[in-house]
């Protein structure tokens, strides 16, 4: 505890100096005065006793300075000292001070901006209680929907979770208070989920196992933000009905304004009360479960306990459940799983452009080092230990790297709320990024150690001062600070390299995604989400017939279908069986993604037809049900013609469906989604029975081709819609470019922030070869004038620069290119269609560096054969 | 900053201050005065290099000061040994008596 009570006295002297001081001096003074005690007792004049006790004493002044420097005196003075010297010299040189602080600020600020945003996503623990026992349990993959039968018969099995709660999110509900029908988000839950996760409602309380259940009064929790737009924080809401799909909902709850649990959700709804609609055990549609783990108890003990019960009901219900298996995976990954890597690699890229921005401060100081040569060694020869001037200028560094931090906190802040606003939805927690205690710590500690890393060899070169050389007049400059500026300047040319061939495979990935075919015609076609929300399945069914021919009479349309779900979201794909073949053993049976749409959905979406026929008119719920296959599908039939085959979704019993048609796959899981096609099948709207028609909400998608600019339309469409029911919600209105431009905005926003990030290290680089190298040209001057009487020409002097600088800039190239290999397999899961050693990449990012660089040296190159011999020689 | 003769004379000064002040507390004037005594007048400690070495040694926490008065009545400040202090004087000591050991089977050896 040493250092501890060394602080303490430091500190007690910078606080309480005069107290420290007067104590010093006390006690030398009672110390002469016992001496002269003592001289007196042995006979001397009280003169004498004191002249001698005084002169045995020696320098009083000096003793005590000493000795107020081991009570901890002076360090915080010289500190303070030191601070306010360092002020001055940067305020002295404000082109030099604005030129680093600017750098840092980009550095530190970009740092900071990307660190808050990983510290929001990734590090921040949720708001949950013990959010490490916090699991999601899928079935068959991590993070799988799960039957609603089978998460029944386990659900209440304490045996297994301490607590567990279904929750599906992505339901839509029609809110009809005053006004114009609201689109809600909704969220299914079970009974206890809050009290699961350890979230106490704002208002109100949970739900109980009785609001749980199929025929329970229906009631509703809302979400704080919902609660204060729509009803004005009204606190006497609890208890209230409000009308959710035509029926009557009692809120019993507002959940806390940053409550989040996956998707939003302006209301959360028991699932049990929709229970019928999850009753099929082969789990279409299916259920999300989070759960709680025992405590004590692990994850992979959880999962295999839980799997005991899964065997059982494997028994139980082998159609359904064989080979159906629990998965378990943490709360935290599902949220956030599939950004971190991303995450991760933005924070090492701007990790990387900081070390260029340290590169080029350091390169500025050693410069400045040399201009102050003579100040050193005044000061060494005033008696300034090595130690002291490197303390000087390691505070001078500090200073200036605490000045880019700060300002780099405010950039960070503005810049975390502009890259918060550019992501795409989805990212969990990205609106809680903001500048907390950790991020400051963070920026605090890259602010001490960029101060450190760019200051301490600046510093270190500057104290390793020859007294004599230095102060004797003209300056050649060190060898050795020229030769750690060329390090330096190597090593930003290596980074800039490995950032710029990162980024350079991102942007070849985006377009490589780009010219994916999608498999349909994105242009000139607007969609919209309609809601059914009707009981009465024909009324639906009269809806929708109607709604199409209305607007495909509207001038400027070409056709409109309507289907169940639209390329690039997410799809459920139930399991298939071809007729007249030998079952698949249980479990193993293919999956398709399954499109319910109406006949022109083909011709609207243009889809092309590869074989057969699609959907006509003469498809009806009276005649053989048939389906259109994708050709993914297809290949099941190896080399026979699936036309005519017949499929079923069923193992036994179920509708069996005639193939009529292969047409083109579409691209559901986005652009870059699957290297394997999940196969793709259709069905006709026209031949469901009416009674399908659920009598819940569902979404169904109008599309409508036009010929004229899409977004022109929608106003005329939602006229239509009007039309035939005023109360009908209309939501989602985009066009089809929207949607394909959407679904790679994560890949786009990636690519473009490190496309900024290796532009900025671009631009540090060129400057940091430029600088040095005019720097190295009016510091050779004298020779290059000497060279040029001795008969150089201009073009020897321009490839004596160049030569220099390029020397410089292919060992940085070499050096980046081997980094680039190391690093950029890294990031192999983020790029498409390109190999992460891409040579085309590698060779263009090589050939537009090294062009750069020739630029950067040229400048400083055609200064040196301005040089005028006589002048230059004269200087001597 | 440092060199190996410093130290050495340091932590010498270090062990005779420890050790007059094991005998008892005692002032800054006391603590010469008895060094010298105890040297058989052979040893005399300059006040520049008492004063800082005393707190040196009081920022380790070996000895502690306060304020009092002689029997005289002069107002004084008086250092005492802790028991950290007697410890590091044990282990000073310990110290000492293997180097003079050492150095005397050296000398010894010829």
């Amino acid at each position: 505890m040493r250092w501890l009570n060394v602080l303490i006295a430091r500190l007690r002297a910078l606080l309480w100096r005069d107290k420290v001081i007067h104590d010093i001096d006390e006690e030398l003074r009672a110390h002469l005065e016992l001496e002269m005690d003592a001289n007196r007792e042995m006979g001397m004049t009280p003169d004498e006793a004191r002249l001698s006790a005084a002169k045995s004493f020696g320098n009083v002044a000096s003793i005590r300075d000493l000795a107020y420097e081991v009570k901890g005196g002076g360090f915080m003075e010289t500190v303070w000292q030191d601070l306010r010297y360092s002020a001055r010299m940067l305020f002295k040189h404000p082109g030099f001070t604005a030129i680093a602080v600017l750098t840092l600020t980009l550095g530190i600020g970009a740092n900071t901006a990307i660190f808050s945003i990983v510290n929001a996503v990734l590090l921040r623990p949720f708001p949950f209680q013990a959010p490490e026992q916090l699991v999601i349990v899928g079935e068959f993959v991590p993070g799988g929907s799960v039957s609603y039968p089978n998460f029944v018969d386990w659900r209440d099995d304490r045996n297994v979770f301490e607590s567990a709660s279904a929750v599906r999110s992505n339901e839509s509900y029609n809110f009809s208070g005053a006004g114009e029908p609201e689109r809600l988000q909704g969220r299914l839950v079970s009974a206890g989920f809050l009290t699961l996760l350890g979230v106490k409602p704002f208002l109100g309380r949970d739900f109980l196992p009785e609001d749980d259940r199929p025929g329970a009064t229906p009631a509703v929790m809302l979400s704080y933000g919902f609660w204060s737009r729509t009803f004005g924080n009204d606190q006497n809401i609890i208890g209230k009905t409000i009308t959710l799909n035509n029926q009557g909902y009692t809120v019993i709850a507002i959940t806390p304004q940053d409550f989040q649990f996956g998707l939003p959700a302006d209301v959360t709804i028991p699932v049990g009360l929709s229970a019928e609609r999850f009753k099929v055990r082969g789990g279409d549609p299916g259920i999300g479960v989070v759960a709680r783990l025992k405590p004590n108890v692990s994850q992979q003990q959880t999962e295999s306990e839980l799997n005991v019960v899964y065997k059982r009901l494997e028994q139980q219900y082998p159609d359904t459940n064989t080979g159906r298996r629990a998965v378990l995976m943490p709360l935290h990954e599902s949220f956030v799983g599939s950004v971190r890597q991303p995450l991760f690699i933005l924070l090492g890229a701007v990790g990387l452009v900081l070390l260029i921005a340290c590169a080029n401060v350091a390169n500025l100081l050693l410069v400045r080092a040399s201009t102050r040569k003579r100040e050193m060694s005044v000061r060494v020869a005033l008696g300034a230990n090595r130690w002291r001037i490197i303390r000087q200028l390691l505070t001078e560094s500090l200073l200036l790297a605490v000045i880019g931090a700060a300002l780099g906190i405010v950039l960070a802040h503005w810049g975390t709320s502009f890259i918060a606003s550019q992501l795409p939805d989805g990212i969990p927690r990205i609106a809680e990024a903001n500048v907390d205690l950790r991020v400051l710590l963070f920026t605090l500690g890259v602010s001490i150690i960029t101060g450190v890393l760019f200051g301490l060899a600046p510093a270190l070169q500057a104290s390793r001062i020859n007294l004599v050389d230095a102060l004797k007049e003209g300056d050649r400059g060190s060898v050795s600070r020229q030769h750690l500026r060329s390090v330096l300047v190597v090593c930003e040319v290596a980074l800039t390299l490995t950032l710029l061939v990162g980024a350079g495979l991102l942007i070849q990935s985006f377009r490589r995604v780009l010219q994916v075919d999608p498999g349909f015609e994105a242009q000139n076609l607007l969609t919209m989400q309609v809601s059914v929300n009707n009981p009465d399945g024909n009324q639906v069914v009269s809806f929708f017939k109607q709604l199409q021919e209305n607007v495909r009479s509207l001038p400027g349309v070409k056709s409109v279908a309507i289907s169940n779900g639209l390329p690039l979201g997410s799809a459920n794909h139930p399991v298939f069986f071809i007729q007249g073949r030998p079952l698949p053993e249980p479990g193993k049976a293919p999956g398709a993604i399954r499109y319910t749409v109406s006949p022109d959905y083909f011709q609207t979406m243009g889809i092309e037809l590869v074989k057969g026929r699609v959907f006509n008119v003469q498809d009806t719920p009276s005649t053989p049900l048939v389906v259109v296959i994708d050709e993914a599908l297809a290949q099941h039939f190896q080399n026979e013609d699936p036309i005519g085959q017949r499929l079923s979704q069923t193992a036994t019993g179920g509708p069996i469906y005639e193939i009529v048609g292969v047409v083109r796959h579409v691209e559901q899981y986005g652009l870059d989604g699957q290297a394997t096609r999940t196969p793709q099948l259709y069905l006709d709207f026209n031949q469901m029975p009416a009674e399908r028609w659920p009598g819940s909400v569902r979404r169904i998608n109008l599309l409508t081709r036009t010929d004229v600019e899409p977004t022109s339309l929608a106003g005329a469409v939602r006229g239509q819609i009007a039309a035939l029911n005023k109360d009908q919600a209309v939501f989602n209105v985009r066009t089809m470019e929207q949607i394909v431009s959407q679904s790679v905005a994560a890949r786009r926003f990636s690519m473009l922030l490190l496309a900024v990030f290796a532009v900025v290290a671009l631009a540090l680089a060129v400057i940091g070869i430029y600088g040095m190298l005019s720097y190295a040209v009016a510091q050779r001057t004298r020779e290059i004038g000497l060279r040029m009487t001795l008969g150089a020409q201009r073009t020897d002097v321009m490839r004596l620069v160049i030569g220099h600088g390029m020397k410089l800039a292919v060992a940085g190239v070499a050096l980046g290119l081997i980094a680039s290999f190391a690093l950029t397999r890294t990031m192999k899961n983020l790029l498409f269609g390109v190999s992460a050693t891409d040579p085309v990449t590698f060779g263009l990012i090589t050939l537009i560096l090294t062009t750069v660089a020739l630029l950067a040296c040229w400048i400083p190159a055609r200064r040196a054969t301005k040089v005028d011999p006589i002048e230059a020689l004269r200087y001597e | 900053m440092t060199n190996p003769k410093a130290d050495l004379l340091q932590g010498t000064l270090d062990m005779l201050i420890l050790k007059a002040l094991s005998l008892g507390p005692l002032h800054g004037y006391g603590i010469i005065q008895r060094i010298r005594r105890m040297s058989d007048e052979m040893l005399t400690v300059e006040q520049g290099a008492l004063y800082p070495a005393l707190y040196r040694i009081e920022l380790k926490g070996w000895v502690s000061g306060k304020w009092g008065e002689n029997e005289t009545g002069r107002k004084a400040k008086f250092y005492k040994l802790t028991r950290a202090g007697q410890k590091q004087l044990r282990l000073e000591e310990e110290s000492w008596d293997r180097l003079v050991l050492v150095v005397a089977k050296m000398r010894e050896a010829t």
